[in-house]
């Protein structure tokens, strides 16, 4: 088999996907565009009252924007870490989601921290955390972690795009626009696929996916202490890191498939993505279920028992005031998922998708009750105010600017893929390569 | 596609009905379901006014826990003697159900014949509150607070005495006191003792910090006494020991500066990572060059190729 023709009829299939823009995939992304200009208008709104047009107030200072930064950031690092397992598995599997679990990672470190920003009253103020760090604040330590993690994520994917850019670069049959392939051209490096070239590729992605790892867990780890490091009830615990990382390959582990599932439908993927994907990426899901049950009772039951008053306080709130989030969050986000993950019957791709989503929405509403029920509940209650100073209710202008995260998130998604082919080409023509020179092997010991 | 949108739209709104739900439970709000508990209690403050106090609040018959203020009632607040009512003032009750008037030290109370003065506050009837009415009657003892130093011991002592109708004070016989130091919230108590003869003392050993300039404030109170009442005094002292801290803050994070060992950790790990960029930076300009010199080779076998033909 010749590669070179190997690699023309691959360009070839996936064509349709760069080449052109369905009509659908036009409604869609105008769609996409209609939300991000109502969350723009809102921002504006925001950065012209101020905090005022948000539900956040003296005594509850974090609401759904933290939520969110806390939902992206962790779904980042944890593809950042299953992406970097996943490159030291021999399999052929892997070569299908790879690209998937790339680009989400790089999407969600890009678009989590703006909503940090969003939680930022005095945002002309954003540069003294530069000026004048303060080494010993976990938020410095998280700001470094997060600059770093970006850092690195971009190049890693880099590293990835860059075979397939070399393959897009050389095919004269593929029908976009001057300024893309000269794009092409100027990203993918003088990459001729050459033994020197392909072995030095491949040391610094090996490099680098160990490197994602490890940072994967620091930036986990320093997230967690913004909250683990202070006094407040419900965040002072000893094993929150640990939580966060379970909980953030939870809902990140959930998102992979969701995504897949999207564009397998979407992209007709059935070739590629195929019932084993879902089958063991739900496995996964399923390791990660149990560890995350285990991790959320044990938080909250030393809570219960300890009987310390705030704590008990606490507790009260929860299963009062969110008792029907609560159940959600850490009963039928964990079960539905946990049943469904189980039974051998019940793993189809439909419901292993469903069980993400559960798991995905659940994991959301855990990180609410994570951050507002606490700060309503302070050791120094408020006193003497109107009850929207007390409690905390999001408003449209944060449901805006949450939507218009997603909707950021999707919009570059689909930007990205219609760049890049989704499924990458050169782990196609590598694993082919493999086959070769292992047939060839074989034939050569078998003529001897 | 139908039964699809159905099935998401009804996900969706279980969702959102779990976000936006809110526990509530219904209330009886008869009045004929609760029971009006009508308190009142008198307060001789350290400048010897009289602040007269009174707490009304609604009680349901079946929940214990459920009370309810009355706001805005209007209680009237007299000094008694047979039929002679003299007004001593008016006062409608908080959100909190509590109705509060200070008679200056200067009022000169009706008292019978043992000294007695009757107090009562009124609340009269309305069309929906039955008439409401609590009594006390008391006697004015006076409290004089002493702070002293003697023989280098700082000590507390106290005179509790009465004054009869011919103007001669009259010791207290015994009522139980107790002695506490005024902190910003709340106070701390620190003695508990009895009067006898119209006398207490004890020594003050305890290390108090006090205010930044060494000031404390001791407050000596006889507290729901048959036939005093409540009386406060109180004085304030330099006797803080606020600049005497000798453990010093050892927790180096909250300090100006971060620990050293905290900046050696931070700049191997970021050294770590940024130096393995850079070296991922410079092998991607490695394969680039690797990459024109592949294509030069090209170029000049392609001349080569048209020169030979």
């Amino acid at each position: 088999m010749n590669l070179n023709n190997r690699k023309r009829e691959l360009v070839k299939e996936f064509s349709p996907m760069l080449e052109k823009t369905s009509l659908v995939s036009k409604i869609w992304i105008g769609f996409l565009i209609a939300i991000i200009l109502v969350g723009l208008y809102a921002f504006i709104l925001q950065v012209i009252k101020g905090h005022e047009v948000t539900g956040m107030r003296d005594n509850v200072v974090w609401g759904v924007y933290i939520i969110n930064f806390i939902f992206f950031v962790c779904i980042s690092y944890s593809g950042a870490f299953i992406s970097g397992i996943l490159h030291f598995l021999k399999t052929p599997l892997k070569n299908s989601v790879s690209r998937i679990i790339e680009i989400i990672t790089v999407l969600s470190i890009v678009i989590g921290p703006v909503f940090i920003l969003l939680c930022i009253g005095r945002l002309d103020r954003l540069h003294y955390l530069f000026l004048y760090p303060r080494i010993q604040s976990p938020i410095t330590w998280d700001i470094i972690a997060i600059i770093t993690d970006l850092f690195g994520c971009f190049i890693y994917l880099y590293l990835t795009f860059i075979p397939d850019l070399a393959i897009l670069r050389d095919n004269d049959n593929l029908k976009v626009p001057n300024w893309r392939k000269k794009l092409y051209k100027f990203l993918a490096m003088n990459y001729q696929d050459t033994p020197t070239q392909r072995e030095r590729l491949h040391k610094i992605t090996k490099t680098m996916s160990t490197m994602v790892i490890a940072l994967a867990i620091v930036a986990y780890t320093v997230l967690a202490w913004i909250f683990s490091l202070t006094l407040q009830p419900g965040w002072n615990s000893t094993i929150f890191a640990p939580y966060f990382i379970i909980a953030g390959l939870y809902s990140g582990v959930g998102v992979i498939i969701i995504a897949m599932y999207l564009i397998r439908k979407y992209f007709k993927l059935e070739k590629y993505l195929v019932q084993s994907h879902f089958t063991w990426a739900g496995l996964v899901l399923l390791v990660i279920a149990l560890l995350y049950a285990y991790f959320t009772f044990s938080e909250y039951f030393s809570k219960w028992f300890s009987h310390k008053i705030h704590d008990t306080d606490l507790l009260n709130t929860l299963f009062t005031r969110y008792f029907w989030q609560f159940i959600f969050a850490n009963y039928i986000g964990v079960i539905v998922p946990l049943v469904i993950l189980f039974v051998k019957k019940f793993r189809t791709i439909k419901a292993i998708t469903f069980a993400s989503v559960v798991a995905v929405l659940g994991l959301w509403l855990n990180r609410y009750l994570i951050v507002v029920p606490t700060l309503e509940t302070p050791y120094l209650p408020i006193q003497d105010t109107r009850p929207e100073y007390i409690y905390y209710s999001a408003t449209w202008v944060e449901w805006a600017l949450s939507l218009t995260g997603v909707a950021a998130f999707f919009l570059f998604f689909l930007l990205i893929i219609k760049f890049v082919p989704i499924i990458p080409i050169s782990g196609i023509i590598d694993n082919e390569r493999d086959e070769l020179e292992k047939d060839e092997n074989l034939n050569k010991n078998l003529t001897e | 596609m139908k039964s699809n949108l159905y099935k998401y739209t009804f996900i969706t709104s279980i969702i959102i009905a779990f976000l936006f739900s809110n526990n509530s439970t219904a209330q009886e709000n008869d009045i004929s379901n609760y029971k009006m508990m009508f308190k009142f209690n008198s307060f001789k403050q350290s400048d010897n006014s009289r602040l007269l106090e009174v707490s009304f609040i609604a009680k349901n018959k079946k929940d214990r826990k459920d009370k309810v203020p009355v706001y805005d009632a209007e209680i009237k607040f007299f000094n008694i003697l047979n039929d002679e009512e003299v007004l001593l003032g008016t006062a409608k009750t908080s959100k909190e159900g509590i109705a509060k008037v200070i008679v200056p030290e200067s009022q000169k109370y009706l008292t019978d014949a043992d000294g007695n003065i009757n107090l009562t506050a009124r609340f009269e009837a309305t069309e929906a509150l039955d008439e409401e009415e609590d009594e006390i009657i008391i006697k004015n003892l006076n409290l004089v607070l002493n702070l002293a130093e003697i023989d280098s011991v700082k000590t507390v002592s106290v005179k509790a005495f009465t004054i009869d109708s011919l103007g001669v004070e009259v010791p207290l016989e015994e009522a139980d006191i107790n002695f506490y130091i005024e902190s910003m919230l709340s106070k701390m108590k620190i003695e508990e003792g009895s009067i006898s003869d119209g006398e207490y003392e004890f020594e003050l050993n305890k290390e108090i910090p006090g205010d930044a300039n060494g000031n404390i404030t001791v407050i000596a109170m006889i507290e729901d006494n048959d036939d005093f009442g409540n009386i406060t005094q109180k004085k304030t002292v330099n006797w803080g020991t606020f600049n005497k801290i000798t453990v010093e803050e050892s927790n180096t994070l909250w300090s100006e500066a971060a620990p050293i060992w905290m900046y050696v950790v931070l700049t191997i790990l970021l050294v770590g990572v940024w130096a393995n960029f850079l070296y991922t930076i410079i092998n991607l300009i490695k394969i680039k060059k690797e990459g024109q010199d592949e294509d030069e080779e090209l170029e000049e076998v392609e001349l080569e190729l048209k020169i030979d033909k």
